[in-house]
């Protein structure tokens, strides 16, 4: 059904173009003709009625009582509507008193109407017997005594002659006009959309391999200039992301070959050991433990991967910030009372404000924070957390964690929350998880329209800062 | 005894489960195949059917859904590695009776397996429960050891009561996790947050005792029984 209609953008443009054209010159070529026609038509009325003027001037009764015209004012020259003129004179009673000899014989008008050529001219148009059309005019002329009606009309047919002639003029002239402007303008689209195809060309060639093209931006001002720029900067998102994905498979490939060369070797030297089932039994728990960090790995990459997914302000409900930090607090309570820690909330009030988020990935941020500020504590120390807001911003509720641990080696205050990242300084390397915890919590504060970072000026301990944006009351 | 039908297409994966499945008592048999399994279940009969989802030529969900358009009475567990809820909700509301997430605990496994044939049948009802001189009295939630009261916090006489339930058995950190603890998944922090809860019950029940009842299955999880001797 829809063969006929142009696939193209240029086709589409000119089908357009040319369609609009075709119905204004249409609309014009009517306008001109009608009033040409009229114009025309009141000029014959006009000439009808300085020629019954003239033709007054011109009547006589005869000696024997007729009328007549007088032939002699033939001489001069005249136009060719004299010649032509048609005319027919008659008393009040409705007898012919003259015919012109272009009528030939036939009556011009039919009998008197009540009234004709009282009060004006009375123009209409008249069908002769032999069919020719007829502009006529009526008037009544008082000549010696006697009441005339005269009645004057101009055949229509050099009119229609004439305007038929325009009108095939038009005919030839419009669809001619057409076809010239849907030359020029499938040329002007072409040139026009010429850039795009070049665009569109060079896009196409841009793949995983060279992603660091860019399309040529000819002019940055125009549309096409701005949807160059646009593109490009799609192509740098993309290949930033690109990026980061490579190097995230490439880690998570060395991240899984770790316990699997671990798996290996305790598999293969159990092996080669003779010392019996108690050996065989230790290796085998060994590879159990070694497959559950594995998964756990696995599980954490998943959460990631769910986390990449989430979007805050898209969520349906909000939590009280203070209500999922108590129930982290109380889950991980037996960690802290283990090593006899002190953990206690400052400016609790404050933490009541609500974050959009899904709760159990906010709860998982959290937790992560929590854990690792319990876990790098010392024995004895104190974990503070505190609420507040932003001073410049009071849409954003800030959670400061702080413990009195080691702290963040110098430099490595971005590089905690990489994937992956296991920190050099030697305390903490024993108590390496996944290398996942803090970028699964990056990601999830930052999806929620956040931001965590570790204080560079802390001196004692580490100071994380988590800012979440909290839903407005109206809310 | 009651019957179990393993159909898996992983060779290895297939023949550990039905060691481990036969050695929990059962009578296995095993098929690599959607057509190998349905002429087993018609022509054997099994209570129970350990269902993989991935499989050859056909989908685990397909067969499935024709053995419950045929009628037939069976228990089915799901095992797979398409682990999300709305894998879940789709292999349950075809008609599974459970379903459990590669990689699992053996030990979830023998625990689910039990329960959908009801061979341990629950304990729940009696006010009771009796480990050597270990008493847990489930109304008053008090725990009696050697005729002493031991002093434990909520979690702490949560989690012996769940070890006392599946005593005999070993329980894995993903069942306290999901059974204990109610968390959904299991990650680093649940983990330790276990480990150092049952060390702390341990020292609670057992240290002060000669005979001890709460042991840690290396690389499997916790168990609470009298040792045998």
């Amino acid at each position: 059904m829809r063969q006929w209609w142009p696939s193209n953008l240029r086709s589409r443009l000119t089908f357009w173009y040319v369609g609009v054209l075709a119905v204004l010159l249409v609309v014009y070529a009517t306008l001109v003709f009608a009033f040409q026609y009229v114009v025309l038509s009141k000029q014959i009325v006009h000439d009808e009625i300085q020629d019954v003027e003239t033709v007054e001037g011109l009547l006589f009764f005869d000696s024997t009582g007729t009328l007549q015209l007088r032939q002699d004012y033939y001489s001069r020259p005249q136009s060719h509507l004299l010649i032509d003129r048609m005319m027919e004179v008659r008393d009040p009673s409705g007898i012919v008193l003259y015919r012109s000899p272009t009528l030939k014989g036939m009556s011009l008008g039919g009998p008197t109407r009540p009234g004709e050529g009282d009060a004006d001219f009375g123009e209409r148009l008249t069908r002769l017997d032999d069919g020719t059309h007829v502009l006529l005019i009526s008037h009544i002329h008082g000549m010696d005594n006697r009441q005339l009606l005269i009645r004057l009309g101009y055949s229509l047919a050099p009119l229609r002659a004439r305007m038929l002639q325009f009108l095939l003029v038009l005919l030839i002239a419009i669809p001619l006009a057409l076809l010239m402007a849907a030359i020029a303008g499938q040329a002007i689209a072409r040139r026009a959309l010429r850039p795009i195809e070049r665009m569109a060309t060079r896009a196409e060639g841009i793949t995983a391999k060279n992603l660091q093209d860019r399309l040529e931006i000819l002019n940055p001002e125009d549309e096409l200039g701005h949807l160059a720029s646009v593109f490009n900067h799609l192509l740098n998102r993309l290949e930033q992301s690109f990026e980061q994905l490579q190097r995230f498979t490439a880690d998570v490939a060395h991240e899984l070959r770790t316990p699997i060369a671990a798996l290996r070797t305790i598999g293969e030297v159990a092996l080669e050991d003779d010392r019996g089932e108690r050996s065989c039994k230790e290796a085998l728990s060994s590879i159990l433990e070694e497959t559950s960090r594995l998964s756990e790995t696995i599980d954490a990459l998943l959460l990631l991967a769910r986390a990449e997914a989430t979007q805050g302000a898209r969520e349906p409900k909000a939590w009280p910030l203070k209500s999922v930090v108590d129930e982290v607090l109380a889950l991980l309570e037996v960690l802290s009372e283990e090593k006899s820690l002190n953990v206690f909330q400052e400016g609790g009030a404050l933490g009541e404000g609500s974050i959009r988020a899904d709760r159990g990935l906010l709860r998982t941020a959290i937790m992560n924070v929590l854990h690792n500020a319990i876990k790098f504590s010392p024995e004895g120390g104190v974990v503070r957390v505190s609420y507040s807001r932003s001073e410049t911003d009071p849409q954003i509720l800030q959670l400061l964690v702080q413990d009195e641990g080691a702290g963040i080696a110098k430099g490595e205050h971005d590089r905690v929350f990489e994937r992956f990242f296991t920190s050099s300084a030697r305390e903490t390397a024993i108590y390496s998880g996944t290398g996942l915890g803090l970028s699964v919590a990056k990601l999830i504060i930052e999806r929620l329209g956040g931001s965590i970072r570790f204080d560079v000026q802390a001196t004692s301990g580490a100071r994380c800062l988590i800012e979440l944006p909290v839903i407005g009351r109206e809310q | 005894m009651s019957r179990i039908l393993i159909i898996e297409d992983d060779k290895k994966m297939s023949d550990a489960l039905a060691s481990g499945v036969q050695a929990a008592g059962y009578d296995v048999l095993t098929a690599a195949s959607a057509e190998e399994g349905f002429y087993l279940v018609h022509s054997r009969h099994p209570d129970l059917l350990l269902l993989d989802l991935t499989l050859p030529h056909r989908n685990g969900l397909d067969i499935l859904r024709q053995l419950r358009q045929e009628g037939i009475d069976m228990r089915v567990l799901i095992l797979t590695s398409h682990n999300t809820v709305e894998d879940r909700i789709a292999g349950l509301s075809t008609g599974a009776d459970d379903y459990l997430g590669k990689p699992f605990s053996f030990p979830e496994l023998l625990a689910r397996i039990d329960a959908l044939l009801r061979r341990f049948l629950p304990s729940k009802n009696e006010p009771q429960i009796l480990i050597g001189d270990l008493r847990l009295d489930r109304k008053s939630r008090a725990a009696m050891r050697g005729g002493e009261v031991l002093e434990l916090t909520p979690r702490e006489f949560e989690l012996l009561l769940y070890l006392a339930e599946n005593t005999g058995r070993t329980v894995s950190r993903e069942m306290l996790a999901r059974d204990v603890w109610r968390e959904t998944s299991r990650f680093t922090p649940i983990d330790n947050v276990i480990d150092v809860q049952v060390a702390r019950l341990r020292k609670k029940i057992d240290d002060p005792f000669k005979i001890k009842l709460l042991q840690t299955v290396r690389g499997l999880g916790f168990s609470l029984r009298e040792p045998q001797h």
